[in-house]
């Protein structure tokens, strides 16, 4: 595994070729590569894990920041793509029976409805806002609550601070 | 999985999603259309676009082909590739989204790339299963497309929830039906309960009588006051009768209600608890042992608790209310109208009340929770806390989540404590219209002269007050309906789940149990697609002990739950003595079967009964003799109450050696033909370790054993050893046999813990 820093960023090429992957170049070595943010909350930008096939570590890249070029286009398209949370816009209902929770909702990506167990609650992420896991594992991250309109603030009033 | 389940899972994806519970006929028939009418085999919806939008697109396997359905302007469009031309699928899994490539040759571009939600996950891998499988030349049996669509994307639900598709409605009249069988009781405490509501109104009425009818002719000279006494007299005797026959009926009624209900709780906690032996270990890989112990316990006493005093209580405060409603309007229209027209607002009123202390209730039950994370993680954790010296933080975090805690519901407190008063104003505000309605015609100032007896105001005074506690009742009415369907829906689950494992018609019995074990081409699955075993087959003679080695979720557990008859294979047959055990008698043939785990289970009780779990019959001697030969006996006795002292969960705490070796003997008095041995010595050290290997040296001779070991070491004594990997079966022999391959997994294994061996620390396990 390298760990590529600031200074080493510019020996590391990422590039998205015909067979549909990412493939990853340090030296002699190359890799079809799938990003693993470590710290998706609080450091979405920062030390990504690069896996390789084996879902093993071929490279911990610092900061997209020290990318330069297609590679780190094309780190950022991945990051995106890794990182993909549906982002809730509105809550049009909540509505609770036995043992699950409804939600009905609006999200940047389209409407949806989940559901959640009752005693599974939002939890608050290090970047703002809140996010809900559904009991597929689906997240909806709420940027701003606050921000949100009456009636999605009203529902959501129980569940957040 | 049984035409209900999959009607079920049908339902759940058309209830609780926003996604078709099946592929649109239309769809099919492009796609279909697409492959020259080649079926669509398995299928999923792949919910995400290129620009991870949500959309429908559909991801379907045929026979040959894999195609893509997208809708472009309209109308359905199929992309679609040929099965041969797949090199691999690539999966990179995201926080909530998930892309999957199927590569082609490589350089070439990628056949198809799809992305999806995880909701749609698990549909999407039984496809990616079926492709991977048949890239390493493996087939899968098909599946019904439909049922294994639904069951995926319906599972994260009926996993999180007890019977769905249940309507409240049918589970609340299914509930009642258990007091059928108490129908006296019932009746009796209805008619009791009938008698105090009606009773009840009798005082009022009386009162209203004396002042009319006595006391004021009385005053006004119009009878004697001899007469009147005569009548008072026999009010009083009215009363006191009345009252009399009120409590009579009380005692009667919750009596009757309270011991009625206990018999139903009764009834539905024996009928679980017997449900439950009956049911197969696949519901309990499902459900959580929490749950499920809730459910006999507090679900069954929630239940005690609606039909002893729910049912009545909300049925006769209806009655109550029409009652006084009707009193009231025929004792005077007018005034009846002012006090009973605010009525249904009351109830209102309180209802919505209910159903705004819901949300502080929500936001108050997060705070609680997040209380006792706080304990449950550091209590547990408590030598981790010291260590680090996080005493100071741990309560500082305490103190806030507990401020946060009272808070709310002090927050509770001020919504209650303001709404009861003001909802009280309004009902002495009704008092209050009443007698500003009653005055002009009590004292006849309205011009029409008095229109109003002081007797039937006072009627009125006193029937104003009975209100309030019917009013109440009937607003709390859907919270206390809701509770009690909640709960009987999680028993209901539990009844309804049929057991997977079922004799057949006419079992058979073996006497005696030989033990020769046959694996004809037996596949496995705990779910639709995925195979844990694939086309195993082998034979195992009488007496035989094989080890079971291997990586990690390569099958080894699942081939001793097939011996056992824990589940039925999906392909294959496994042969015990030459017959199907699926054509066994299960009580019969498991009594022949010992197990003895990794993590040794002992009941509360004492050593002895532990012992004898399997053969209550056993004598002292027995017992001693049992323990003796699994080396248990030395420490039993230096025990301070020896044999009796008590054991399990809340007993004498024994380190896990003990508790093996006396499930050893459990075992050995158990005398099984088939004796299951999985992982039973691992982490312990090493003197234990050789007490236990020779207590089960003495347990395995003449039975025939399969033993799951991590460490080769412990299985010195067996006569074969079966490496599994993969689901497959992929070696097969002595130690010796197996040494000599020289690539073989078995030899790889065998010189890594050697290694370890040498380097001094043998108890590490080396193949995760």
């Amino acid at each position: 595994m390298v760990q590529i820093s600031t200074k080493q960023a510019g020996a590391l090429t990422l590039e998205r070729r015909r067979d549909g992957q990412i493939w990853a170049t340090l030296g002699d070595a190359e890799s079809p590569v799938r990003v693993h943010r470590c710290f998706p909350w609080s450091e979405p930008g920062r030390f990504l894990s690069l896996r390789d096939a084996d879902n093993e570590e071929f490279a911990l890249v610092e900061s997209l920041e020290s990318l330069d070029g297609e590679t780190r286009a094309v780190l950022e398209g991945a990051v995106a793509e890794a990182g993909f949370v549906l982002e809730v816009t509105r809550i049009t209902e909540v509505d609770e029976e036995v043992e699950i929770r409804t939600w009905k909702v609006e999200t940047r990506q389209g409407a949806r409805s989940f559901q959640t167990k009752l005693d599974d609650w939002p939890t608050g992420v290090p970047g703002g806002g809140i996010v809900i896991r559904d009991v597929a594992g689906d997240l909806y991250h709420v940027s701003d609550p606050r921000s949100m309109d009456e009636r999605s603030r009203k529902w959501l009033w129980a569940f957040v601070d | 999985m049984n035409q209900s389940n999959e009607t079920i899972d049908t339902e759940i994806v058309k209830r609780y999603t926003d996604q078709p519970a099946s592929m649109p006929g239309e769809v099919r028939t492009a796609i279909e259309g697409a492959w020259g009418g080649r079926p669509v085999q398995l299928y999923a919806l792949v919910d995400l676009d290129a620009g991870l939008r949500l959309c429908e697109a559909w991801l379907a396997l045929g026979p040959t082909d894999v195609a893509i359905a997208r809708k472009r302007d309209g109308a359905w469009s199929v992309d679609s590739f040929r099965r041969d031309r797949l090199d691999g699928v690539r999966e990179a899994p995201g926080l909530s989204g998930s892309t999957l490539t199927f590569l082609g040759e490589p350089d070439e571009p990628a056949l198809a790339i799809v992305r999806y939600t995880h909701r749609q996950r698990r549909a999407v891998e039984n496809i990616r299963f079926v492709l991977e499988q048949e890239l390493e030349g493996r087939t899968v049996p098909e599946a019904d497309p439909d049922h294994e669509y639904a069951a995926s994307v319906a599972a994260p639900i009926r996993e999180a929830q007890a019977l769905v598709a249940g309507n409240p409605s049918a589970v609340l009249w299914r509930l009642l039906g258990y007091l059928k069988r108490y129908r006296a009781q019932v009746v009796i405490g209805f008619v009791a309960a009938t008698l105090i509501t009606a009773v009840s109104l009798v005082p009022p009425f009386l009162a209203g009588i004396i002042i009319d009818d006595v006391v004021r002719p009385v005053q006004d000279g119009v009878i004697t006051s001899a007469e009147g006494a005569a009548v008072a007299w026999l009010a009083v005797g009215a009363m006191a009768v009345v009252y009399l026959v009120r409590q009579a009926s009380a005692l009667v009624r919750l009596r009757y209600m309270a011991i009625l209900g206990e018999w139903v709780a009764r009834d539905l906690r024996n009928e679980l608890y017997e449900h439950l032996q009956r049911l197969s270990l696949g519901f309990y890989s499902r459900k959580k042992t929490g749950s499920l112990i809730t459910r006999v316990s507090s679900d069954t006493d929630r239940l005690w608790d609606f039909l002893a005093f729910g049912v009545v209580d909300v049925s006769l405060s209806a009655v109550m209310l029409l009652g006084l409603s009707g009193v009231l309007l025929y004792l005077d229209w007018r005034l009846g109208l002012v006090m009973v027209l605010p009525v249904p607002f009351f109830c209102w009123a309180i209802w919505k009340h209910g159903e705004h202390m819901n949300q502080f209730f929500i936001r108050a039950w997060r705070k609680w929770s997040g209380m006792t994370d706080v304990l449950s993680d550091t209590i547990p954790g408590m030598r981790v806390v010291k260590a680090f010296n996080q005493e100071e933080r741990e309560t500082g975090r305490f103190i806030e989540r507990n401020v946060d805690v009272t808070d709310e519901f002090n927050r509770i407190h001020d919504s209650w404590t303001t709404f009861w008063p003001i909802l009280m104003l309004a009902v002495h505000g009704t008092t209050v219209a009443l007698w500003a309605f009653a005055m002009p015609r009590l004292l006849g100032t309205n011009g029409t002269g008095p229109s109003l007896t002081a007797g039937t105001f006072v009627q009125f005074l006193l029937y104003t007050t009975m209100f309030i506690g019917p009013i109440e009742i009937i607003g709390q009415m859907a919270r206390t309906v809701q509770r009690a369907t909640t709960s009987a829906h999680r028993v209901f689950e539990v009844l309804d789940t049929e057991p997977e494992i079922v004799d057949a018609t006419e079992p058979r019995r073996l006497e005696p149990v030989e033990g020769r074990i046959v694996f004809e081409d037996v596949s496995f699955g705990y779910d639709g697609v995925r195979q844990v075993l694939r086309g195993v087959s082998f034979t195992v003679e009488p007496g035989e002990m094989i080890g079971l080695v291997g990586p990690s979720g390569g099958g080894k557990t699942t081939v001793t739950n097939l011996i056992a008859r824990f589940y039925d294979v999906t392909a294959g047959r496994v042969l015990v003595d030459g017959v199907d055990v699926r054509d066994l008698e299960t009580g019969h043939y498991r009594r022949q079967i010992g197990i003895v785990l990794q993590e040794p289970y002992l009941f509360h009780g004492s050593v002895t009964d532990n012992i004898r779990y399997g053969h209550p019959d056993a004598t002292p001697e027995e017992v001693i003799e049992a323990a003796r030969a699994a080396n248990a006996h030395d420490f039993i006795v230096k025990l301070p109450q020896g044999y009796d002292t008590v054991v399990g969960e809340r007993g004498q705490n024994l380190s896990g050696g003990e508790r093996q070796r006396i499930s050893i003997a459990r075992a050995i008095l158990h005398d099984p033909r088939i004796l299951i041995l999985d992982e039973a010595t691992s982490a312990v050290d090493t003197e234990t370790e050789r007490k236990i290997q020779e207590a089960m040296d003495r347990l395995v001779a003449g039975r025939t054993v399969f033993a799951i070991a991590h460490r080769l070491s412990t299985l010195h004594k067996a006569s074969r050893l079966f490496v599994m990997k993969d689901g497959r079966l992929a070696e097969a022999g002595t130690h010796e046999e197996l040494l000599a391959k020289e690539d073989g997994i078995y030899t790889t294994l065998h010189s890594l813990q050697m290694e370890l061996q040498v380097g001094g620390s043998d108890a590490v396990d080396t193949t995760h």
